[in-house]
């Protein structure tokens, strides 16, 4: 009933937006990257915000379907009334795991951390092993990882044990805390080296703060208190930095989940304050530009480069530095390529009943990066370039690789 | 992040000022907001259908309207645009979806008459190939075709409408029915989900024998809703209205709508891929001013408030659809300079009850000076280095006078010219 006394109604704008600001729209189905490849999954319309109206704390939650939710977040970059669609996901889909118990999969991929220290520790057998065909089939058996999906190689020797042994330079204007991630830590040093190299360049020295997994695996496995348990000491460790320290990640979802996750879905107290001072690395190297403070002296890099841009790095909302950065560099010859998701979703193309699906999601970037021809394909998500490379049989690089082979560290 | 300038939107109005502004040879960022209204509205580019809210008589001939409107109305937003940069524009828009793939149809001198879901007869100026055989201008018999189990596209309703307005004689439109080879009516499904579907040979052609079968006569039209493809639409088109073999035309459905999504994303996609940087996710709101004018605007990024600094800027928002206006119960306020657009006693002096009258809120929007910068109760500019496009616009009715899409090329293409003049 609308009453005549006006003045008792606020005149606030609500600026969250809760769940009745989903206004059914159905952009977020539209967009979904697993909802365009598959008829089983009734997108994310149906199992976010409209599901949500009916979810109660009281009752126990269902699950069915949810795990289709790769997590890739383009509903939410889509979304015209930024509706928090995909949190909605992962929370229903946490309680059901709560509720119900997690299967050995979710607690194995949860915790890659515990796996690539012990795949480091190990590496030559463990490398052995994600590439022996007997091993893959019991682990797709046993553990429900897909046969064909080639796994991460790890390395013996840690960035963190790296950058022990690293000198540091003698006259820095600053120090910069990078936030490297497992990734670095244990599959892809030379990145973490050349972000490194391409920082010092710019005369800003690099700290490692201890650090844990960034927790997001965690997360896309209905495993959201061990994603916090992460979550909280790295926040802990962070707020421990001098208050004007930049933190610099250069892992897409590490980086999302640090600036804004932390604070949003796992509501980690601090962590807005931690994720106001993360940049992801090309941002922050775009930013020193800005400020006429990166040194573009750089060797021509004659490259034919093909960039595409992951769904997390959408969700950043800071475009795409990478393009801007690559740009400065004489010789490149950089193309764009926007064919959208490329289907791994970090852990989610990894599994054997979500496998086809994810080559399928991202056989129309499989079929452009093959039509463009390019030297390599760039990308600031790992588990984009592992897809890429298995699905168009292309080599794929971080954009740092192109900018630090034009400061002379191929 | 510095910009030469900064457009904000996604709709038409932005796409436009995007695009003018690269062939200019500019260094443009287009913000995005979240999606484009483009996907709720029918995607036909509507110049004028109406010249006013009240006559039911169609524009023939809209460039000949719209400068009967602007000599009339020497404030809307028309008036301000100018019928060169509605002629310009919509040149730079033509040559656009040339080069972006599209086949389009369609000039200014010429409204085409073609028939809505409910079967109304709606004037449009540029349209896709794939509708232009629901011209109403043309005599022959009309064939609604429709799939069981399909809730957006009711045949019967379309035909019984149309029958009534249309008038060419008995049977000159009659509805049927299909059942979709794997679609069980039962469930729920939406034109994506058809347009997904009929990218696939197989599923199309079983498609179009059963349409072929059920119609049996031969010189009659086909009308079904728009769900011909999403990315391979020219292709799947021509092959399904040969199979068919009548004339085939889309009618566009409830939102989301495909032909609003084709056109976005190909858009976007191309626009994107030549070079121009798009920023998702990042609603943009605050203006920076001083000394009369906007220095920064700020974009609401993961973890932090990203301030963008342009030499000129573009407000291509959406009006309502898209959340970019906030409403409170009695104002509406724009996000950058925090004015109060409207102000009314009770909300429902925002709405007219029956929906299919024009609708206060439709109207409401920015005042702008006579460069379409934003201004004051007085008519000062708020900043003399923004523009503003499109719906955002006070004082018109885009969708009562069918003119949203011609409105946004006009004040889009102009928009950027002032931008780059600044």
């Amino acid at each position: 009933m609308i009453t005549e006394e006006t003045e008792t109604f606020s005149d606030t704008v609500e600026e969250e937006a809760p769940v009745e600001a989903c206004t059914k729209c159905t952009a977020c189905n539209t967009v979904c990257p697993v909802a365009r490849s598959t008829d089983i999954f009734r997108g994310p319309k149906f199992l976010g915000p409209e599901s949500e109206r009916y979810r109660s704390h009281q009752e126990t939650a269902v699950t069915a379907g949810l795990d289709l939710c790769s997590g890739c977040k383009l509903c939410e970059v889509t979304c015209p009334s930024q509706v928090t669609i995909q949190e909605y996901i992962r929370r229903a889909q946490n309680k059901g795991a709560e509720e119900g118990g997690r299967t050995l999969r979710e607690w194995v991929l949860g915790h890659t951390r515990l796996l690539s220290t012990f795949g480091s520790m190990t590496a030559p057998l463990a490398n052995f092993g994600n590439r022996n065909p007997l091993v893959r089939m019991l682990m797709e058996k046993v553990v429900g990882i897909h046969r064909k999906r080639p796994l991460p190689r790890y390395q013996w020797l840690t960035f963190e044990r790296w950058m022990k042994r690293h000198p540091r330079p003698r006259q820095t204007r600053r120090t910069v805390a990078y936030f490297y991630g497992c990734w670095v830590d244990f599959n892809e040093r030379r990145l973490g080296e050349q972000v490194v190299a391409v920082l010092e360049r710019n005369g800003i020295g690099v700290m490692i703060p201890k650090q844990k997994c960034c927790g997001i695996p965690a997360v896309v496995n209905s495993n959201m208190d061990l994603a916090r348990k992460y979550g909280s000491e790295n926040v802990r460790r962070l707020s421990e930095l001098p208050a004007d320290m930049d933190i610099i990640a250069s892992s897409t979802s590490c980086g999302l989940m640090l600036k804004h996750d932390y604070a949003h879905l796992l509501e980690i107290n601090g962590a807005e304050k931690v994720g106001a001072r993360v940049y992801d690395i090309c941002e922050y190297l775009w930013m020193l530009h800005e400020a006429g403070e990166l040194d573009v002296d750089f060797q021509p890099v004659p490259m034919r480069l093909l960039y595409h841009a992951p769904c997390h790095l959408k969700s950043h909302g800071i475009g795409y530095p990478a393009t801007r950065l690559l740009r400065l560099i004489p010789g490149v010859h950089l193309e764009e390529v926007d064919e959208g998701c490329c289907g791994i979703s970090g852990t989610f193309g990894m599994k054997v009943e979500k496998y086809d699906l994810s080559m399928k999601i991202g056989s129309r970037l499989f079929e452009a990066v093959k039509a463009a021809g390019s030297d390599s394909v760039l990308a600031d998500c790992e588990t984009c370039r592992m897809q890429v490379e298995h699905g168009a049989g292309s080599r794929s690089a971080h954009p740092i690789d192109i900018v630090a082979r034009a400061y002379g560290h191929g | 992040m510095k910009a030469d300038i900064a457009v904000v939107g996604s709709g038409l109005a932005a796409l436009v000022a995007t695009r003018t502004l690269q062939q200019a040879g500019r260094n443009a960022v287009l913000i995005w907001p979240g999606l484009s209204s483009l996907y709720f509205t029918y995607a036909t580019i509507d110049v004028l259908g109406y010249s006013d809210l009240t006559t039911t008589r169609p524009v023939e001939q809209p460039e000949a309207g719209v400068a009967q409107l602007i000599a009339d109305h020497p404030d809307h937003p028309y008036a301000l645009a100018g019928l060169e940069g509605l002629r310009s524009g919509t040149t730079l828009l033509i040559e656009w979806l040339r080069a972006a793939g599209f086949a389009w149809q369609g000039d200014l001198g010429r409204n085409l008459l073609l028939p809505t879901a409910i079967g109304t007869p709606k004037p449009s100026c540029l349209v896709p190939d794939s509708m232009a055989a629901g011209d109403l201008r043309r005599d022959d018999p009309i064939v609604f075709c429709g799939f069981h189990g399909y809730e957006d596209f009711v045949p019967e309703l379309a035909a019984s409408n149309l029958s009534r307005s249309w008038g060419r004689g008995e049977h000159s439109v009659r509805a049927v029915r299909i059942t979709l080879p794997s679609f069980e009516p039962g469930n729920l499904f939406t034109s994506i989900d058809l347009a997904r579907s009929f990218e696939d040979t197989t599923f199309r052609r079983e498609v179009a024998s059963r349409i072929r079968r059920e119609i049996g006569v031969d010189g009659v039209r086909v009308g079904i809703p728009a769900a011909l493809g999403l990315t391979h639409d020219t292709d799947v088109y021509s092959s399904f209205a040969a199979e068919v073999g009548h004339p085939v035309f889309e009618i566009p459905t409830l939102p989301p709508s495909v032909l609003g999504l084709r056109l976005f994303d190909r858009l976007r996609k191309h626009i994107q891929e030549s070079g121009v940087e798009m920023i998702w996710a990042a609603p943009a709101h605050e203006a920076e001013v001083s000394d009369g004018q906007c220095r920064r605007i700020f974009l609401k990024s993961a973890g932090r408030e990203q301030p963008i600094e342009a030499r000129a800027y573009v407000l291509a928002l959406e009006d309502t659809v898209d959340g970019a206006l906030r409403a409170g119960v009695h104002s509406m306020v724009d996000p950058f300079f925090h004015e109060a657009l409207a102000h009314h006693e009770m909300p429902t002096e925002r709405t007219d009850e029956s929906l299919f009258k024009p609708q206060p809120y439709a109207s409401i929007g920015y005042r702008v000076t006579r460069r379409l910068q934003p201004s004051d109760d007085a008519g000062r500019p708020l900043a003399g280095n923004v523009f503003v496009a499109g719906g955002a616009i006070a004082g018109y009715d885009p969708v009562g006078t069918k003119s949203r899409g011609g409105l946004a090329i006009a004040t889009g293409y102009r928009a950027a010219q002032e931008a780059m003049a600044a």
